[in-house]
């Protein structure tokens, strides 16, 4: 396999997606799990500034990659301050404790 | 301009529907004052559209590739129901003002309220069959939520939990009618599928057919969904008469007149479109007859009236429907806000706990005897025309033997109205009950609803006019009023439907005389009280259902990791299959 | 190449992101992720969004990580995770590899030259919705972490708890 710029990115790509998929279904910790969606975005920013060069229009890929830096930290910051608040309320931050669903 | 007032009458409910939801429940006169001005905003808004339905103006919002364009057609079938439902929803709101006075949570009850005019209009002024989908969820919600607007009332969340779950299995029908449209001819828009049935393959022509039929069919309670409109009565009255009356249940008969030039030359259709509409009416008016709640005499008199109207499209004749609609929203609306002014001052629905209320409460006797009479098809109200319209639409190139069924059904209708006025407003009165008349909001509702059943019938002609002109792949045929008049007075089949329901009313007058013919046809009685068995069937859909979400309740246990499995699981297989199918 | 180099560097400190026992350590090798790929969106030709990157994704998020795990407390978080361990690298390891053909062959080749305005023009232009959206987003995730943290308002749950905490 050559090893150009476009393949070593997307494979960074999906590493990262790979990475963040695999926390996602192993961590319990609610904080641990936003480290995994910060993961996960840093590599779809990756994939769209490369999308935006492959097709000649980088700005354009620019542009929504500022996009999605903004919304992902907002997530980021709401994620958190319901951490903070699930410790507050139910007294840990393990999933298993927020399944009130279960019976 | 024309779009302008179309934007209004959809949107100005729902801009209401969120003013009110944020205002709250901090006071009430408000909240009553802004129902009011934003439904009857709403119904003048309509109400200057209906000029424009004679043009058929089209109008699309290009929404982008995925969705087509949202498309709407001004045209005499859509506004005049749009006018309806705000126009009947105004005065059920102005009725609202009297008959919710005190209640908690009139904001939820109002936007909702609201919320429902807004999707009616909606619904049948677009052309994009995946939007009028949208738009008939929409109904379906509010009138859950509506039913179980007392929420504390297990009777009541029962009621609308069936009705959402009917009504549900109908949708099914019109979702895979859209689908199948967008699959066969690459966008949502109907109208080519009126103008030109033979774009769709004659089989998926067929599917699509007998689906919207389903639809209509659960919508509008017609057989074999009818269980779900006599336990919808569990809503505050003026939602009786507004959803389950002059609106909502409209939209099944209103799907089936729409889409009556592409399906008719689907063999089979119009034959079980008939044989649904007759088996509602008959089987309705049979269970009105025996029923002793004041409210489900009229909910089964509605399935049966939506039962002839049904029939007059399955025989071809789509104006007798249309007229029918207009005069039965008029007159049943104006029943069951009167029914609600006698339950809100007796505070019961049982019959036979009242009686002899027609001295005090004259005006309130007064507009229920002119709903009634418009109701069992007396000359001069507007039931008895577009009744006979019916009828005689229903004679050309069909059986008799149907016919004659139809005309015995409007004997029984009579009948039984005759039996309900008898029940609540003359014999004698109980002791103990405090009767006031109906309040003021409450006959300011009333009056336009008692004039209207004087007088909507007179309207024949140009309403006939608006509907020929804009709906040209009906290809209907219209008189102006007084050629309708002659018509319905030359011919004889008038006169024998006259003399069955002569025979009804005597019936009804003299019904303790025909106790013991009541008796003897006393197993049949007993049926009608049963529904003829389908509530069993329907209460053990319900109860599947809802076993079947229960049971499936372990695939949904809160916790992300199993969920994020799911997902990835899903994701693999997708993957899989591009890769190897090839992209 | 340097490209490269960046590439293993940021998959070994995301993996060891997850990887960690401790919160704190946790979110510092999320600030070193979030650095090199900074330093790679540079070497892609998009330098205003790798400083931009630079400073929220290492900056901000990681105080704001610091500010969230001082309040909620360092816990040993040496729990095992509820779908097993093997299966889950296997589920993973798949996905990468379908992810992978699909994507790879398709990626290589040379990028048109377009005339293409400036990246003002087009944030500012083409995407001017964009913008506003992401200005309605900060607005609304201001209100969210208000109405969150907020303890004086009327929720039941949140005023016996913070009646009982103190």
């Amino acid at each position: 396999m050559i090893l150009s710029v476009p393949n070593v990115v997307i494979l960074m790509v999906v590493g990262l997606l790979g990475v963040g998929i695999y926390a996602l279904l192993t961590v319990r910790n609610l904080i641990k799990v936003v480290v995994a969606l910060q993961i996960m975005v840093k590599g779809a920013m990756l994939a769209l500034v490369l999308a935006g060069r492959l097709q000649g229009q980088e700005n354009l890929g620019q542009s929504m990659a500022l996009t999605v830096i903004v919304a992902d930290t907002i997530v980021a910051v709401v994620g958190l301050a319901l951490a903070v608040q699930v410790r507050r309320v139910v007294g840990s931050l393990d999933l298993r404790a927020l399944t009130t669903l279960r019976r | 301009m024309a779009m302008t007032w179309l934007m209004l009458t959809i949107g100005l409910p729902w801009l209401g529907a969120l003013v009110i939801w944020l205002v709250g429940d901090r006071d009430e006169k408000f909240t009553h004052l802004l129902a009011v001005a934003f439904s009857v905003a709403a119904g003048g808004a309509a109400l200057l559209l209906l000029p424009y339905g004679k043009e058929r103006l089209l109008f699309a919002i290009p929404m982008g590739g995925v969705f087509g364009d949202f498309t709407f057609v001004v045209d005499g079938l859509g506004v005049f129901l749009a006018a309806i439902a705000t126009v009947v929803g105004s005065l059920a709101v102005i009725f609202s003002v009297d008959y919710m006075h005190g209640e908690q949570q009139l904001a939820r009850y109002y936007a909702f309220v609201l919320f429902f005019i807004g999707g009616m209009a909606g619904l049948v002024l677009t052309s994009n069959l995946l939007l009028m989908f949208f738009f008939w969820e929409i109904t379906a919600l509010c009138s859950y939520a509506l039913i179980s607007f007392h929420n504390d009332d297990p009777k009541a969340v029962a009621g609308g939990i069936k009705a959402l779950i009917i009504t549900q299995f109908g949708g099914i029908g019109l979702l895979a009618g859209a689908l199948l449209l967008y699959a066969y001819t690459g966008s949502n828009d109907f109208q080519p599928l009126l103008e030109n049935p033979a774009i769709v393959p004659a089989g998926v022509l067929a599917w699509m057919g007998f689906g919207c039929l389903i639809a209509a069919a659960a919508k509008s309670a017609q057989f074999p969904f009818q269980t779900w409109l006599p336990d919808a009565m569990e809503a505050p009255t003026p939602i009786s008469a507004l959803i389950h009356a002059a609106t909502m249940v409209n939209a099944g008969v209103y799907l089936l007149a729409r889409f009556y030039p592409a399906f008719a030359i689907v063999p089979g259709w119009r034959e079980a479109v008939m044989i649904c509409g007759i088996l509602s009416a008959l089987l309705a008016a049979m269970m009105a007859m025996v029923a002793t709640d004041l409210k489900r005499v009229l909910a089964y008199s509605t399935v049966s009236q939506l039962g002839f109207m049904v029939y007059a499209v399955g025989a071809g004749g789509v104006f007798a429907s249309q007229f029918h609609l207009l005069s039965h929203s008029v007159f049943k609306a104006l029943l069951f806000l009167a029914a609600g002014a006698v339950i809100h001052s007796i505070g019961t629905r049982d019959m036979r706990q009242m009686g002899g209320l027609g001295q005090h409460m004259p005006l309130t006797r007064a507009v229920f005897i002119v709903g009634g009479l418009a109701l069992a098809g007396i000359p001069i109200f507007n039931g008895f025309w577009s009744k006979e319209l019916i009828l005689e639409a229903g004679l050309h190139g069909n059986p008799l033997w149907l016919y004659g069924l139809m005309v015995l059904v409007a004997g029984l209708t009579a009948f039984y109205t005759v039996r309900m006025i008898a029940m609540v407003f003359y014999g004698e009165a109980r002791t103990g009950l405090h009767v006031h008349d109906a309040g003021s909001a409450m006959k300011v509702a009333l009056l336009p609803l008692a004039i209207g059943s004087l007088t909507t019938w007179l309207l024949a002609g140009p309403f006939g006019h608006l509907l020929a002109e804009s709906l040209p792949a009906h290809h209907l045929e219209v008189h102006s009023t007084w050629a309708m008049v002659e018509e319905v007075i030359a011919a004889p089949a008038t006169y024998l439907a006259l003399g069955v329901v002569a025979i009804g009313l005597l019936a009804g007058w003299q019904r303790k005389r025909l106790i013991p013919l009541g008796q003897a046809l006393g197993g049949v009685s007993k049926a009608a009280a049963e529904s003829f068995g389908f509530e069993a069937i329907n209460r053990g859909v319900v109860i599947a259902t809802q076993k079947l979400a229960e049971a499936l309740r372990v695939t949904q246990p809160g916790l992300l990791n199993w969920n994020v499995f799911a997902i990835v699981c899903a994701l693999l297989i997708l993957l899989a299959s591009l890769a190897v199918g090839g992209r | 190449m340097l490209h490269l180099l960046t590439a293993v560097g940021i998959l070994v400190c995301a993996i060891q992101a997850i990887r960690s026992r401790r919160l704190i350590v946790s979110a510092l090798w999320l600030a070193g992720t979030s650095a090199l790929v900074a330093l790679e969106l540079y070497l892609l030709g998009a330098p205003e969004i790798g400083v931009i990157e630079l400073s929220v994704g290492a900056g901000l998020v990681t105080v704001l990580f610091v500010f969230a795990i001082n309040l909620t407390g360092e816990e040993a978080t040496d729990l095992k995770g509820l779908i097993k361990e093997p299966l889950a690298v296997v589920v993973t390891i798949l996905m990468i590899v379908l992810l992978g053909i699909l994507l790879v062959p398709g990626v290589d080749r040379a990028a048109p030259s377009l005339g293409e305005p400036a990246l003002k023009a087009v944030l500012w232009g083409n995407r001017q919705m964009d913008v506003i959206l992401q200005a309605v987003l900060v607005f609304c995730g201001v209100l969210g972490v208000l109405g969150l943290l907020g303890e004086k308002e009327s929720t039941p749950t949140g005023q016996t708890h913070s009646e009982e905490k103190g």
